[in-house]
């Protein structure tokens, strides 16, 4: 019985993968067909190809240093937007004039270009800097966004409970709001992580900071070694999947948001 | 305790009358069963009394907002929080050590490591009865805190409730708690209108 279990979510895991690796092979035969074997790796390269580009580009020292670099960024740009959108989260739903000053000013920043702001900064700062400013950027409207709108659905009957039980504002912070806003913060991190990555490596083919997979990117366009910019994308799609999945299991492991004594 | 009086107190819900010119002495000890439909304003009595609402006109003396302890009629349990951890939630770091004897009263003993959503709804009620009666204060205020509780196992609570030494004021509708009560107080509404009182019955 157990086997079988195994064996049926095995199958059901790795059953999707596989019909789009089928399909992207089926698509790249296509057009191998269509160019004549005249260069379809400048169209859309074999999955092996990529893989082989993959395996290629691992092997080199400079590899991991380049990965290293990029995942630094994104985790400090992902770091300073939750901890600024928390922040200013706290502060909109505190006071209302906070909200009327500073909601619209984070709506504007959610629907600006991110385009837009990588050339901006780049202009006031070094390039090296930009994709983290980025990040940030597109994480905190989430991080606001989210928490905003669970600190306003927090349970108004618990509430009413905390202030006739004379709990203390440390416990109402602490045992009603943080435990409530659990599943808002999950959703809105994860949600982030996604656009961290996205908007960052933008930024940085945009910017060109070494070592940057970005950089990386840019070269591989620049010089039609579209293998590598498959390669490339591989690696932050997946570092991206990765890390949200560690994020989910991290903030999922415990019940509510706060430890038990 | 001295005696809790209401002097001509009205309130409303936005169009509706709960309590017009309506005026009730409660005794300061033993307890005492409201009994009345449902929606008749007994809720919205309670209420008043822990100074979860203001009365729109007239006076309630003999009890102030921050002395009383006040079962509201849903559990507003926390799912994240143990059933010891409600209790202590609510106890002052030298007196964590009472949490034992109310959940022994509330016949909780040996759940104290259960979260909420593993109880039964009658051991949630008991649950959320045993926090409110560990909150402590001058008066207990407890709207229907058998709700869902066995007959004979509430009959064993409010036995405890009869030995506690502040006064204790709740709702229900179970004649066998009415025939345990100390006094029962008929009431008729909206707008809320004392019918009668029982003594010692």
């Amino acid at each position: 019985m157990e086997w079988r279990k195994t064996g049926k979510k095995l199958i059901s895991a790795l059953l999707p993968p596989a019909f789009w690796l089928g399909a992207w092979q089926l698509c790249a035969f296509l057009v191998d067909l269509h160019v004549r074997g005249r260069g379809n790796e400048l169209l859309l390269p074999y999955p092996a190809t990529v893989l082989s580009a993959l395996v290629r580009l691992a092997g080199t020292p400079a590899f991991w240093g380049t990965v290293l670099a990029t995942l630094g960024r994104i985790l400090a740009g992902m770091v300073l937007g939750t901890a600024l959108g928390g922040l200013l989260a706290a502060l909109t739903f505190l006071s209302h004039w906070a909200d009327r000053l500073l909601s619209p000013a984070i709506r504007v920043i959610r629907a600006t270009p991110v385009v837009s702001f990588i050339l901006l900064i780049l202009l006031w700062t070094g390039r090296d800097r930009v994709p983290v400013v980025i990040s940030a950027l597109m994480v905190l409207p989430v991080i606001w966004g989210n928490l905003s709108r669970g600190l306003g659905e927090t349970d108004p009957q618990l509430l009413e409970m905390a202030r006739a039980y004379r709990f203390s504002a440390f416990q109402t912070v602490k045992l009603i709001y943080l435990p409530s806003l659990r599943p808002y913060f999950l959703s809105a991190v994860t949600t982030a992580m996604g656009l961290a990555w996205k908007s960052g490596v933008a930024a940085e083919v945009l910017c060109l900071p070494r070592p940057s997979v970005g950089t990386q990117i840019y070269n591989a366009k620049l010089y039609l070694e579209v293998p590598d910019l498959f390669a490339w994308t591989v690696v932050v799609v997946a570092l991206s999947l990765v890390l949200e999945r560690l994020l989910r299991t991290l903030l999922r492991s415990r019940k509510g948001g706060v430890s038990h004594e | 305790m001295s005696e809790i009086r209401l002097d001509h107190v009205s309130f409303r819900y936005g169009p509706k009358e709960i309590l017009s010119d309506f005026s009730l002495t409660l005794p300061g000890s033993g307890v005492t069963v409201l009994r009345g439909p449902s929606g008749c304003g007994k809720t919205t009595l309670l209420r008043l009394l822990a100074g979860l609402e203001r009365p729109a006109s007239g006076r309630i003396t003999g009890v102030s907002p921050g002395e009383t302890a006040f079962l509201f009629q849903e559990n507003r349990l926390l799912p994240w929080r143990t059933v010891e951890q409600h209790l202590t939630d609510v106890l002052p770091r030298d007196r964590r050590r009472e949490a034992e004897g109310w959940l022994a009263l509330t016949e909780l003993t040996g759940e104290e490591n259960t979260y909420p959503d593993a109880l039964s709804g009658g051991m949630e009620r008991r649950l959320a009865l045993a926090r409110c009666l560990a909150l402590g204060g001058a008066l207990y205020l407890l709207d229907e805190p058998f709700a869902g509780v066995d007959p004979q196992r509430a009959a064993r609570i409010m036995e405890g409730l009869k030995r506690l030494p502040v006064p204790v004021l709740l709702t229900s509708h179970e004649s066998n708690i009415l025939s345990l009560a100390h006094r029962v107080v008929d009431l008729e509404g909206p707008p809320l209108r004392l019918l009668g009182e029982i003594k010692e019955p």
